[in-house]
């Protein structure tokens, strides 16, 4: 034992003691730094995301492509000007070539600085046109969401009241998320670094507001509510009555939560 | 423990760096894993209330129902009774705030986002071509927005 004693050895462990001595404080503010990042904003009190669960509609036949929703969403969630956590599509199908035995010709989709400001006149010529139709995007809130399977780090995920969210303190900004989205409706945020999407507006439906969209939209093309608590004459309920209702790319097993009526085949 | 002692030393070594190993492993997991994290599932819980604690910029018809209850109850009558005050009249919060903050009166711009003429618009929007439609009128002079199927 004693042979053990030497000041190579004594100095070595008097090292080692006051290395962990000095590495106790840092790791403590270590520690403290990581919860301050995180510190808990001040949040609606009294909202139990286990006794709601949030649903959008959208009603293809009523949307008139008047593109007060994408402006409502921007100024509401302040979506830098390339992004959009919403948009609107324009669908114009033309006439198929005659005796061609098609039901239909080509199908062009366009959507013009997201429809802020309205459409201006499709440069299709009228007499060409079978019919067409504006489509609101947004993101589907998918119950079996690719994007918050693909997530690293676990900075996005579906939250208990069916909403898919991002914590943007938490994403380290990889975009894996955003390649993993089918509906592209995703977008990574050139201010924070992270990745953005629609929220359904979540600091407003846990005041018990609606979605900015929704109560911009002029023609209830938007249409939503809470399926564990339908309100008296719940235009949800009754959209879901009235209207035969489908998600997009359902093929893909996503479980969009998103419904739409009234969708033609041609919309992806 | 006789036995962990007369391994060879560089075996000795190994474990006890392994065992390091894990320990610092598990300390800097203890130390730098938010503390919400994993309360609902895979993410930070307090995630749910940072997201729910922003601001709303838009005050909504409910808002606006506490001191405009008439126009809003006219407006319910007819065609218009979908349209949120805002719609036409521009974000309203700061007159919220503050009522003496007067909102900017909506134009013709307005009217025509939704009314213009257009193959793409469902055909139940009634609609007008605004270069063929009673030019050089303002839409208020024949027609009140609040109530559409009225005459000024």
């Amino acid at each position: 034992m004693s042979e053990n004693v030497t000041r190579r050895n004594v100095l070595k462990n008097l090292a080692g003691i006051v290395g962990g001595i000095l590495a106790l404080p840092a790791a403590r503010t270590c520690q403290a730094a990581v919860r301050n990042v995180f510190a808990t904003a001040q949040a609606p009190k009294g909202y139990d995301p286990f006794k709601h669960k949030w649903l959008m509609a959208l009603d293809v036949d009523r949307c008139i492509g008047c593109g007060f929703c994408v402006e409502a969403c921007k100024a509401e969630n302040s979506v830098p000007q390339d992004n959009f956590r919403t948009w609107i599509e324009r669908y114009v199908v033309t006439r198929p070539k005659p005796g061609s035995g098609e039901s239909r010709g080509d199908t062009f989709v366009d959507s013009p600085d997201g429809g802020i400001g309205g459409f201006k006149p499709s440069l299709i010529p009228k007499e060409d046109v079978l019919k067409s139709f504006f489509v609101p995007k947004l993101c589907n809130q998918c119950e079996n969401s690719p994007c918050s399977q693909v997530c690293p780090v676990g900075a996005t995920f579906e939250s208990p009241d069916g909403v898919v969210l991002v914590d943007k303190n938490y994403c380290i900004g990889c975009g894996f998320c955003i390649q993993a989205c089918p509906y592209g409706c995703r977008f990574l945020n050139p201010e924070t670094h992270t990745a953005d999407k629609c929220t359904l507006c979540y600091h407003r439906i846990t005041r018990g507001l609606r979605p900015a969209c929704v109560e911009i939209c002029p023609s209830q093309a938007r249409i939503f509510g809470d399926l564990k608590n339908p309100i008296a004459d719940d235009p949800l309920q009754r959209f879901i009555e009235n209207n035969k209702t489908q998600g997009l790319k359902a093929h893909l097993g996503t479980k969009p939560r998103v419904r739409y009526a009234n969708l033609d085949e041609e919309v992806r | 423990m006789k036995r962990f002692l007369s391994m060879p030393p560089q075996i000795t070594r190994l474990v006890l760096l392994t065992i390091a190993i894990i320990c610092a492993y598990f300390t800097a997991r203890y130390l730098l894993t938010p503390q919400s994290f994993g309360q609902y599932g895979h993410y930070r819980g307090a995630a749910l209330q940072e997201i729910a604690g922003r601001e709303p910029f838009w005050a909504g018809r409910k808002t606006c129902d506490t001191c405009h209850g008439e126009i809003v109850q006219k407006l319910a009558k007819a065609e218009h009774k979908g349209l949120s005050c805002e719609t036409c009249h521009g974000p309203a919060k700061a007159h919220v705030d503050n009522p003496e903050v007067k909102l900017p009166k909506p134009g013709y711009g307005q009217c025509v986002r939704c009314h213009e003429a257009s193959p793409s618009r469902p055909a139940w929007i009634h609609q007008v071509t605004p270069a063929k439609h009673y030019t050089g009128q303002v839409c208020t002079e024949c027609h009140v927005p609040h109530q559409p199927n009225e005459v000024p």
